[in-house]
């Protein structure tokens, strides 16, 4: 079809402004990481745009070797892989039953669940329960409070009520039972779903923040947001070198650059692997019954 | 084998209220793996979200710590006459308003309005490279993210060195008190934006294409056709998106704020949930600040109870 002059002209400043915008998205992290990789003279006289001038690995070097951060590391790849898999056990063993016409409470017990969504419980009575429990300054209280997450067991719930009747109407007459049903049957046809589901678990732990703030006190347990933060408020701290040595070819501006990719890393690198398939499955999620 | 012999062959003469009775039993003994299954998630929803939600009790009491909620005494309704007169109350409350108010008028539009301006890319290949960098941030945590606003935003960052490049003098923004709404709600289009986009492309894709073709053979330009197909169209999906965000009105993302601010803003930029955190969780006030978290949750709810009543008249409501 003939376009009008007009209608290219919007064409154009269309693609101009979402290019635009879309660079504001990664030229941030592309900044930091020019920041990270200069020299601290450099950085401060913010010569560098999205070229490292003077270039040094001294930040990374530093950040690496001498600071907590690794300590942090830890903690959070434990909450993320332990965290995303007790989530992924728990949403899926909720949403099976959830989307079975033959668990005939599955109306009562979806209305008690979306009732905790329209409610949210206030903080305090939140925080208070979780310490009665005993979790506080504990690793469980980064997982256990939050490990089902509402949204992502519906997608599950979803998923499998769109999976066609006749398959467990024959695994039943084979003799299988329920739980044969859903690891045998339901879970391997279900592979995308759940690897999307896993991701935003992943990702939701691996930036967990506010369960940190509230429960945890002790700094050996602190996930890496929470150090990030600790950090980013006080590059002091982080800057703290051995006094022996002279000359470093770093400082706080290039600390907190490294500092803050560091804490991205994982989630950049996996980024372009996984996006095809969050798209899709957050789609899953969009609730029909 | 057994199990299907056993399918109730239902009988003429039973009454309705009793066959449902011997269902539920029935239906619990042939398919008690379900009812197993469930129960760690029904553990869960009864432990982390109506217990403290019954929990919320503390906000007629005097709860003290050690006493704890059996036999902390009952003080009726003096902790919301006590913040009703409590001038912090108010501040932290307007401010809360304001920026949701301020998320509401500009965050909520610009996911619609990108995925109308994405749906005149046509060539796919830059729509879904462009589309993948606007999802980026998203994943980024608050943290991440607050240290990039600090950065970009320093006086040496490079907000100001483009103000530099035309001789202005570099503004401090993270310490003024002006730029800290505009900064809390810049901050979360940036961040959540693209994600934002991917329920309205979906509503966009499923539009039938013939409706576009009849429009352009009755003269409609690309404008038109946005007004008066594509819009419409996606309607039902802004009015729900729009009910489940104006529940959660009065909750702004404790994150979000509690990574921007600083001592310098908190005047302007002191929420609820920072507030809520500072003098319940830090100095131990439970009873007032639960009373303020609970009217936080009631507002939100007759909020969402409203709109749904007036989405209904116009379409569909969320129930």
């Amino acid at each position: 079809m003939k376009q009008t002059f007009g209608e290219k002209c919007f064409q154009v400043a269309n693609y101009v402004f979402l290019t635009a915008a879309a660079l504001t998205m990664i030229l941030p992290l592309l900044h930091l990481l020019a920041v990270s990789l200069s020299s601290p003279v450099a950085a401060d006289s913010k010569e560098v745009f999205l070229w490292p001038v003077g270039f040094t690995m001294a930040s990374w070097k530093h950040i690496l070797q001498s600071t907590g951060l690794w300590q942090s590391f830890g903690v959070t790849v434990f909450i993320t892989v332990a965290g995303t898999a007790l989530s992924m056990l728990f949403s899926v063993l909720t949403a099976f039953p959830l989307s079975r016409k033959e668990f005939l409470i599955r109306k009562q017990v979806m209305l008690g669940i979306v009732i905790t969504m329209i409610f949210n419980a206030p903080m305090i009575p939140f925080f208070l329960t979780v310490r009665e429990l005993g979790m506080m300054n504990s690793i469980w209280a980064l997982i256990i409070p939050g490990v089902i997450g509402t949204f992502n067991m519906v997608i599950l719930r979803t998923f499998f009520m769109n999976l066609p009747k006749e398959l467990d109407d024959t695994a039943r007459i084979d003799g299988c039972h329920d739980f044969r049903i859903l690891f045998q049957i339901y879970m391997p046809l279900s592979k995308p779903v759940l690897a999307t589901v896993s991701l935003f678990y992943a990702v939701g732990y691996w930036n967990t923040f506010q369960r940190a703030v509230l429960f945890v006190r002790d700094p050996d347990l602190w996930p890496l947001q929470m150090k990030l933060r600790a950090y980013l408020t006080s590059p002091e701290e982080l800057a703290q070198v051995n006094m022996f040595l002279d000359d470093y070819d770093f400082n706080t501006t290039t600390l907190k650059a490294a500092t803050i990719l560091f804490a991205s890393v994982p989630i950049i690198l996996v980024y372009p692997y996984l996006q095809k398939y969050f798209v899709k499955g957050s789609l899953l999620g969009s609730l029909k019954e | 084998m057994a199990e299907l012999t056993e399918t109730p062959a239902r009988q003429p003469g039973v009454t309705v209220g009793k066959r449902v009775k011997e269902g539920y039993l029935r239906n619990m003994r042939k398919h008690w793996m379900l009812y197993v299954m469930i129960l760690p998630g029904i553990l869960f929803y009864i432990i982390f979200k109506y217990i403290p939600l019954g929990g919320s009790v503390i906000a007629f009491q005097n709860f003290q710590i050690m006493k704890g909620i059996w036999s902390s005494p009952w003080v009726g309704l003096d902790n919301f006459k006590f913040i009703f007169t409590y001038q912090d109350f108010y501040h932290v409350l307007r401010n809360t308003a304001l920026i949701a108010l301020y998320k509401l008028v500009f965050g909520f539009p610009a996911p619609i309005l990108l995925a109308l301006l994405f749906n005149e890319v046509r060539k796919m290949l830059a729509k879904r490279f462009l589309q993948s960098l606007f999802y980026l941030p998203h994943f980024l945590s608050w943290v991440v993210v607050g240290g990039i606003v600090f950065e970009v935003l320093a006086s040496g960052g490079f907000v100001n060195a483009v103000r530099g490049w035309f001789g202005f003098e570099p503004i401090l923004y993270m310490q003024q008190e002006q730029y800290f709404r505009p900064i809390v709600v810049l901050s979360s289009i940036w961040k959540e934006v693209g994600w934002g986009t991917i329920i309205y492309l979906a509503a966009i894709s499923g539009v039938d294409p013939t409706q576009y073709e009849a429009a352009v053979m009755d003269g409609a330009n690309k404008w038109k056709q946005a007004i008066y197909i594509t819009l419409p169209a996606l309607f039902p999906t802004i009015l729900i998106l729009f009910l489940l965000n104006i529940g959660n009105f009065l909750e702004l993302g404790f994150d979000q704020v509690y990574n921007l601010l600083t001592p310098m803003t908190y005047s302007v930029g002191d929420i609820i949930e920072t507030y809520v955190y500072r003098s319940g969780v830090l100095q131990g006030q439970y009873s007032v600040t639960t009373a303020i978290g609970l009217f936080q949750s009631v507002i939100g709810f007759i909020l969402l109870w409203v709109f749904n009543r007036l989405a209904k008249k116009t379409g569909e409501g969320l129930w």
